[in-house]
C-alpha cells in the first residue's frame, strides 16, 4: 500500500506517558575479555543485578563503531552501556585508548542533539569486577527508568 | 580574488606539455555570476576555466569519481580543499604523482548575497597545505608551500547558542532539522571524504518503501555520517551547499569538531600530512571522567 503525502507529512507524535509495568530496555555492548568475563563473574557469583540488560559482546571496546549507539537508541533501546577494559588492561593493547576518544565524541553529539546524557553510558569494568558490574547496571537501569521511556526518533513511531 | 587568467595559462602549459589528461576547476553558469565545477579535456577549452571568490565548492570530490581515476589531474584547491586532499594522499586513495595541484592562497570566498561564508570567517588553515604552485596576491609561489601558521581557532557562535539552550528546546530544534531531511543522500555524495563503495547508512535508503524517508531514518543517517566523519572532517561544508532543504549541516561537523579540538592536544583535521585524524591516535591523558 502506498502512503500519500499528506499521511508522510502528518505523522502523529506518540503521548509520552510511560505504562506503569513499563520497563526499560538497555543494550549492553560488552568487551569480550574484560567486561564480558566480568558479568560471567556476576552470575557465577550469583550476584543479582537488573535483567533490563541485553548483552552484545564484541572482541574489543575499539570495535563499537559510534553507529551500534545511534542504531540502538533509533530502534529499541532506551539507554546503552558500553563498557570494556580499564585503561592498560586492553586485550589488544590499546584498544580501549581509541574507543575512549569515540566515546567522548558520541556522548557530546547525542547529547547535543537532544539525548539526556544519562540515556549512553561507558564503563571500565575488568574480569574480577563482578560485583562493579553488578553495581553498574542497577545505576544505568535506575538512571533510564527516572528518564522514562524514549520516544525520540524511534524507528516505529515514524513508519507507515 | 580573481585568479582567472593564472589558472587559464596553467591549465593551457600542462596539457601543452602532456603532463595531466583532465584539469578540475570552475566555469561560470552565466546566471548572477555562479560557478559550478567542470571538467577540461584539452587546451582548447582552457578559456572556460575561471576563479573569483564565488568558486565556493570543493573539486576534491571529484577525485573520486569515474572520470578522473587513474588520470592524471590537475586540480585547482583552495585552503580546506586542501586539507581534504591531504586527507585522501594519507589515506591512500588517490596517487600525489598523478596530481598537479594549484593552491589558491585562499581570502575567503563569498555566497549569492556576497557575503563570506560562515567558515571562511572561522578558517583556521586559508594557505593550501599541498599545492605544486599557490597563486598569492604577490604573483606565483612555486614548490611546497611555507609551513602554515595557524590562526586562532574560532568557536561556532551556531553550536554555542545552542549548548547554552535547554535540552528539551535542543530536542525541538533538532527534531525540525531531521524532519525536512527527505534522504536525498546529497551531503555524502558531495563530501570528498566519503568514498567507501558501500555506505553503512544506506541500509534505510529505498524511499519507496514505507517509513524508509521518516525522521527517524533521518536521524540514524545524519548522525551516523557525521560520527563516521569525526575527526576527518576540514568543514569546507560542500554538504551543506549541495542540501537541497538548506539543512545546517555544519552543526553536527563544528560540534563534533569542537569537542576534539579542546580535549584532543587542539587536533585540526588533514593540517598535517601523514595525519589519519583524531580517532586514529589516543593519548594517555584523554579525558575519562564521564566514564564509569
Amino acid at each position: 500500500m502506498e502512503a500519500t503525502t499528506d499521511q508522510l507529512v502528518s505523522i502523529e507524535k506518540p503521548a509520552i506517558t510511560a505504562p506503569p509495568d513499563w520497563e526499560p530496555v538497555i543494550i549492553g555492548i560488552l568487551c569480550n575479555w574484560c567486561s564480558y568475563a566480568g558479568s560471567d563473574l556476576t552470575g557465577t557469583s550469583r550476584l543479582q543485578y537488573p535483567p533490563n540488560i541485553r548483552i552484545i559482546r564484541v572482541p574489543c571496546s575499539s570495535r563499537v563503531d559510534p553507529w551500534f549507539l545511534v542504531k540502538s537508541l533509533q530502534t529499541t533501546a532506551d539507554g546503552v552501556l558500553v563498557s570494556g577494559c580499564h585503561p592498560g588492561d586492553c586485550h589488544y593493547i590499546s584498544g580501549n585508548y581509541y574507543a575512549r576518544r569515540r566515546f567522548l565524541v558520541t556522548k557530546n553529539l547525542l547529547n547535543f542533539l537532544g539525548f539526556h546524557e544519562d540515556r549512553v553510558q561507558f564503563s571500565w569494568v575488568s574480569a574480577a569486577e563482578g560485583p562493579k558490574f553488578a553495581k553498574v547496571v542497577a545505576k544505568v537501569t535506575e538512571d533510564v527508568k527516572k528518564l522514562g521511556p524514549l520516544h525520540l526518533y524511534k524507528k516505529e513511531n515514524f513508519s507507515k | 580574488m580573481d585568479y582567472t587568467n593564472q589558472i587559464r595559462e596553467i591549465a593551457t602549459k600542462l596539457f601543452a606539455e602532456g603532463k595531466i589528461d583532465v584539469f578540475v576547476g570552475y566555469r561560470t553558469t552565466g546566471f548572477d555570476g555562479n560557478q559550478v565545477p567542470v571538467l577540461i579535456n584539452g587546451p582548447g577549452e582552457a578559456d572556460r576555466l575561471v576563479f573569483t571568490d564565488q568558486s565556493v565548492f570543493n573539486l576534491v570530490n571529484y577525485l573520486k569519481h569515474e572520470h578522473t581515476r587513474r588520470k592524471r589531474v590537475g586540480l585547482v584547491v583552495k585552503g580546506c580543499d586542501s586539507r581534504s586532499l591531504n586527507l585522501l594522499l594519507t589515506e591512500g586513495q588517490v596517487k600525489r604523482e598523478n596530481l598537479y595541484v594549484v593552491g589558491i592562497a585562499c581570502e575567503g570566498v563569498v555566497d549569492e548575497k556576497g557575503e563570506k561564508l560562515q567558515n571562511c570567517t572561522e578558517c583556521v588553515v586559508p594557505d593550501p597545505v599541498v599545492a605544486d604552485v599557490v597563486l598569492t596576491p604577490a604573483g606565483i609561489r612555486a614548490g611546497t608551500p611555507a609551513p602554515a601558521v595557524p590562526k586562532p581557532y574560532n568557536v561556532n557562535p551556531d553550536v554555542e547558542k545552542l549548548l547554552a539552550l535547554p535540552l528539551a528546546e535542543r530536542t525541538e530544534y533538532f527534531e525540525e532539522i531531521f524532519e525536512s531531511c527527505i534522504r536525498c543522500n546529497a551531503c555524502r555524495h558531495s563530501c570528498p571524504l566519503c568514498y567507501c563503495a558501500k555506505c553503512c547508512i544506506d541500509q534505510e535508503t529505498a524511499t519507496l518503501y514505507h517509513g524508509a524517508n521518516t525522521t527517524s531514518s533521518a536521524f540514524h543517517a545524519l548522525v551516523t555520517w557525521s560520527l563516521h566523519l569525526a575527526g576527518r572532517c576540514v568543514d569546507c561544508r560542500n554538504c551543506e551547499k549541495a542540501c537541497p532543504r538548506g539543512l545546517p549541516l555544519h552543526l553536527l561537523h563544528k560540534q563534533n569538531e569542537q569537542v576534539i579540538y579542546r580535549n584532543f592536544q587542539e587536533h585540526l583535521a588533514g593540517v598535517v600530512e601523514g595525519d589519519r585524524g583524531a580517532f586514529y591516535k589516543y593519548s594517555l591523558r584523554d579525558p575519562d571522567d564521564f566514564i564509569m
